[in-house]
């Protein structure tokens, strides 16, 4: 399982695209900075693909007063989740 | 035909996002990989979105002389770095042709992208 | 594990570095060492040596060198990044005929080939890139 780290919304960058093409059948995809903006109800259908793969940085929603705003779907996991994450993960992948 | 180009693997992958001449992250990104064949490493190229512009032909200086990377791109066979694969959607989506690329590289599928990135020990995006 | 961070952003303008910054506390928390942060792209910029944020702003530059001090982790900065940016420690100054220098220790420019080292000899590489 590899760990894919996106920092940019899917409303105002393709590079989530990108993330997701690269995405084998097991890898997580965490969400962090800008990139929390895709957890929200009204864009988590970008990720589709990855449901229950699909993770988001608590730290970086609570920052922008998104803390509670997730849609269902997404796995909000705090900073020591993250480091669990990439513990967890064969290694980690980073898209800006 | 090189063993790679089936295998898909090697030591480190460096996936190239960006255009040439418009930031510096293609010219680094591909400093990098010159510098872990350098030390011994088997390393890969994909050239993925608009990076894919970097193997455009035709490519030439910056207006004030800056060097771009078409130059780089010439000396990656002197470093070993024969591994080049691209997003085929990219090429595509750019309106570009296979044909007036200045390197070839393999063009591979969603599937394959993932299947690249499992098979190398390190993975580097720029 | 053993963990080495690449972090490619600047340290005032984009969020990354101070991503890694909270990142590199975290993993330090669950017993994990970090050998090194590496410093590429814009990322070198954390080296500053000059750099004075308000006082109620944190300080990213300090928080890096405590890194180093509580931790002994290696601040490793790429040298051909740094210097096309004006970053250089009193050696790189003096070969270049500069009057003053922007790096001190504990960070230190080094080549890039630290980087591959780091990538394929520690457990986790993560990158914060801008």
């Amino acid at each position: 399982m590899i760990l894919h780290i996106l920092n940019r919304p899917p409303s105002s960058s393709l590079t989530y695209r990108e993330a997701l093409a690269s995405m084998g059948p097991e890898d997580r995809l965490l969400l962090i900075e800008d990139g929390v903006l895709g957890a929200l109800p009204s864009q988590v259908r970008h990720f589709e693909s990855v449901t229950g793969r699909l993770f988001a940085l608590r730290e970086d929603l609570a920052a922008r007063g998104l803390d509670g705003h997730c849609d269902a779907a997404v796995q909000v996991v705090d900073v020591d989740g993250f480091v669990q994450l990439t513990e967890e993960a064969d290694k980690t992948v980073s898209w800006s | 035909m090189h063993d790679r180009d089936t295998q898909l693997g090697g030591d480190v992958l460096v996936i190239l996002r960006h255009p040439p001449h418009g930031s510096s992250w293609l010219r680094e990104g591909l400093d990098a990989a010159l510098v872990a064949a350098a030390f011994g490493q088997a390393v890969s190229l994909l050239f993925m979105g608009d990076g894919v512009m970097a193997l455009a032909g035709g490519q030439g200086q910056g207006p004030l002389g800056q060097k771009g990377t078409a130059p780089t791109l010439d000396m990656l066979a002197m470093y070993d770095i024969e591994a080049l694969y691209l997003e085929s959607g990219a090429l595509s989506a750019l309106g570009l042709n296979r044909d007036a690329l200045q390197l070839p590289a393999q063009p591979l599928e969603a599937a394959d992208i993932a299947n690249l990135i499992a098979a190398h020990r390190l993975v580097l995006t720029f | 594990m053993r963990y080495a961070l690449l972090v490619q952003g600047p340290p005032y303008s984009r969020q990354a570095a101070h991503s890694a910054l909270r990142f590199a506390r975290a993993l330090l928390a669950r017993g994990h060492t970090l050998e090194s942060v590496f410093f590429y792209h814009d990322g070198v910029y954390n080296a500053a040596r000059l750099a004075a944020p308000p006082q109620d702003e944190p300080h990213l530059v300090d928080a890096w060198r405590a890194l180093h001090d509580e931790h002994g982790t290696r601040l490793q900065v790429c040298i051909a990044a740094a210097l096309r940016r004006g970053l250089l420690d009193e050696r790189e100054a003096s070969r270049h005929g500069k009057t003053g220098h922007s790096v001190e220790p504990p960070f230190e420019l080094t080549g890039l080939g630290q980087l591959i080292d780091l990538g394929l000899g520690c457990d986790r590489l993560v990158t914060f890139s801008p």
